[in-house]
């Protein structure tokens, strides 16, 4: 599929964001979203995700922004209208029942009555909660205050989705029934942003992540770009085998192509006709090959790997860095 | 645009109603409706439900059936009990209204709608005011119908006592609204409002004090140069009788003559500098605080007002009189004697008080208090809108 400048739903750059007191939550964030695409945001706590989304939202003002949201300049509060939001920790009236809380949302989206009225009871219908519709939300778990929550999200039939820890606090039915509301999102062909800490959450549902670190975008591109840049053979050898001794061998059939984890030879290739001199030299020596496999990495693992340092090859510190403190 | 105005009424009209406070303060509000129902008067005195509480001579004699309801709706039910009372439920009620938006987890749901946060602030601020007005609308309407029924008189003004609380309360509210989005907690917002409006009673009763010893003093002044000129006219008199006596006509008596033949004109010379000298003092302090209170919101002068609209001005004169008849009749009682011209009023004129509170032109009320109170709101929306969340 070609896409070009205008099927973009977010295009950010340069965006920085500097707290009172010198903490740099964001240090020139560059981010473009395919309208229509699920992007999942990640990053370990701190990372400055949320404060993303707070600008996008208007809830938080950045110190310097360039980019478009839906094709408008971010900050743009008419643009709202087409945005759809769910706050992480959010806190709704307990005063209101789920029906007056989206009624409530969707006025403040400038849906008309007649409107609202259908698509509330679509909503309530889509997240299972007819039944709880006319309840004060005072009396719901977290479970169901997040099934609210994204129903009111919902509300104005948005072109964008951002979801902010959507399945926080839901049990595995409801993240379950939260991911086939993100999928039936997108065939609709709306935009779901989600920024989540539930990397397998993420991995079932987005074709394109960002990972974040320190208010820097480590990461970025579509999940396949991602995981195959990252897949590669593995070898195991028979027991008896002195793994060493065949990263050796193996060495010399395939120079710098090789490395030894958890008595595994990996390769960085995932191209079969590439590892067959490297089988061939292992047979020729008489090792024993117990496995042989494509590995591809988990998101999990896409995480781990760009939130450690590269030169310590320990995890860095959480949190958002100080101004002139790197 | 209407229906997201709408929407924000609606919901705090729902936030309102799911506080016990507020109907707490209702079931109150009906209560002294019920009691100011309950009192009546005829020409054989006050009644209380079915008991007489007879007082002296026929009651009405001393206060019109319409002024006794009048005086008992505005001296009872909206300055006391609007004025204080449910001002400080509804502070109560009201503090945490912005405290509440602005809290993490819910600040979000609002400031990521179509929706400037100038007009989100606002009308959040009006919202709030509507709980006072709802409040102060039952409670006038059932007292418009207590008045009409009981004490016969139908009296449309009565529902100027809506538009006066609300914007009474709006001071206070617009301070507590600016203190709630500063700190972002109810408590202190709470707390320095009721600072705040005890600073103003405070500066209000300073005041008026003021005000009334100023012109107790200013009549004591005047009271004293008369007495001054008096005993100089009859010293003169004296002297210019014994020096005809000695033949000496059209005689000038010098002042040394005057004081030699009136000892107690010097002393009363003396008084006379210092009380001036008094006078100057407390006109002094009385422009200062004028001045403050130019700057500073006027609750009591705000809901005196009513006083104002409520009686006809001829009618308050009346009773201004009588009252200061009574006042005059229990100075002399004091005294044990009638008054003569030779007596001095009282220091404090507690008349003059009222009748300098009355002479401030509601321009001066209203118009200072509500610029102080748009002072107070830019700067609250300043940093609502400034903030990041």
């Amino acid at each position: 599929m070609s896409q070009g400048e205008g099927d973009w739903a977010l295009d950010l750059s340069h965006v920085a964001k500097t707290f009172r007191g010198g903490v740099q939550a964001l240090r020139g964030i560059e981010m473009r979203v395919w309208r229509g695409e699920v992007f999942g945001l990640l990053g370990p706590n701190g990372a400055g995700k949320s404060t993303l989304i707070k600008i996008l939202m208007t809830v938080i003002r950045p110190s310097r922004c360039e980019g478009t949201i839906l094709g408008r300049r971010v900050g743009d509060q008419s643009v709202l209208a087409r945005v759809g939001y769910l706050p992480e920790h959010h806190r709704f009236p307990d005063y209101l029942t789920a029906r007056q809380l989206l009624h409530y949302v969707g006025a403040m989206g400038k849906i008309n009555r007649k409107e609202r009225v259908q698509r509330i009871g679509k909503l309530l219908d889509m997240v299972d909660m007819t039944d709880w519709a006319d309840k004060k939300l005072g009396s719901f778990s977290k479970g169901m205050r997040q099934r609210v929550g994204l129903a009111q999200a919902l509300c104005n039939d948005p072109d964008l989705v951002l979801l902010d820890e959507p399945t926080d606090g839901v049990d595995p039915v409801g993240r379950r029934d939260i991911r086939k509301i993100v999928a039936r999102l997108r065939d609709e062909g709306k935009t779901v942003f989600l920024n989540s800490h539930l990397l397998s959450e993420l991995e079932m549902v987005c074709e394109r992540v960002a990972i974040l670190l320190r208010g820097e975008v480590r990461l970025q591109g579509t999940m396949s770009e991602l995981i195959d840049r990252r897949a590669g053979y593995r070898i195991r050898l028979g027991c008896d085998d002195d793994v060493e001794v065949g990263r050796a061998a193996v060495s010399a059939a395939l120079p710098g192509g090789v490395e030894v984890r958890e008595r595994e030879l990996v390769f960085k290739t995932a191209e079969a006709k590439e590892v067959q001199p490297a089988i061939d030299a292992l047979r020729q020596r008489g090792f024993t090959i117990s496995h042989c496999w494509v590995h591809k990495p988990t998101l999990e693992d896409l995480f781990l790997e760009a939130v450690v340092d590269p030169e310590t090859g320990q995890p860095m510190h959480v949190g958002a860095a100080r101004k002139g403190k790197g | 645009m209407l229906t997201q105005t709408w929407a924000m009424l609606v919901d705090a009209y729902r936030e309102l109603c799911a506080r016990k406070l507020f109907w707490i303060t209702m079931g109150i509000s009906a209560l002294v409706v019920l009691i100011f129902a309950a009192i009546g008067i005829d020409e054989k005195g006050m009644s209380i439900l079915w008991f007489r509480v007879p007082f002296g001579g026929a009651a009405e004699d001393l206060l019109s059936k319409k002024m006794f309801y009048v005086a008992l709706f505005q001296g009872w039910g909206v300055t006391l009990w609007l004025g204080i009372i449910a001002s400080i439920l509804a502070l109560v009620t009201t503090a945490g209204f912005f405290p509440s938006m602005v809290e993490a987890g819910s600040i979000e749901v609002h400031l990521s709608k179509p929706i400037s946060r100038l007009r989100l602030f606002l009308t959040r601020y009006f919202a709030g005011l509507l709980f006072v007005a709802i409040q102060v609308g039952v409670f006038t309407t059932a007292s418009f119908f207590v008045l009409g029924l009981r004490g016969g008189v139908w009296l449309p003004s009565v529902f100027l006592a809506i538009p006066i609380v609300v914007v009474f309360f709006s001071y206070l509210f617009s301070f507590c609204v600016l203190v709630g989005v500063w700190m972002r907690s109810t408590m202190p917002a709470l707390l320095l409002t009721l600072l705040f409006w005890f600073s103003l009673y405070i500066l209000n009763t300073g005041d008026f004090i003021l005000v009334g010893f100023r012109e107790g003093n200013r009549e004591i002044v005047e009271a004293r140069a008369a007495r001054i000129e008096r005993m100089e006219r009859n010293a003169r008199k004296s002297i210019v009788e014994l020096k005809a006596s000695e033949g000496v006509e059209n005689y000038e008596p010098t002042d040394e003559e005057i004081v030699a033949t009136m000892p107690l004109l010097a002393r009363e010379r003396a008084v006379q500098k210092d009380d001036m000298e008094s006078v100057r003092a407390l006109e002094q302090w009385t422009r200062w605080i004028y001045r403050a209170k130019s700057l500073m919101p006027k609750t009591s002068e705000t809901v005196a007002l009513l006083d104002r609209w409520l009686i006809p001005a001829d009618e308050r004169v009346e009773a201004q009189i009588r009252a200061k008849a009574e006042f005059q009749a229990k100075a002399s009682s004091r005294n044990g004697r009638e008054n003569t011209e030779d007596d001095l009023p009282e220091g404090m004129n507690p008349f003059a008080i009222k009748q300098e509170m009355e002479s401030r032109s509601v321009l001066w009320v209203l118009g200072t208090s509500l610029l102080h109170e748009a002072v107070v709101l830019a700067l609250a929306s300043f940093i609502f809108v400034r903030r990041d969340y």
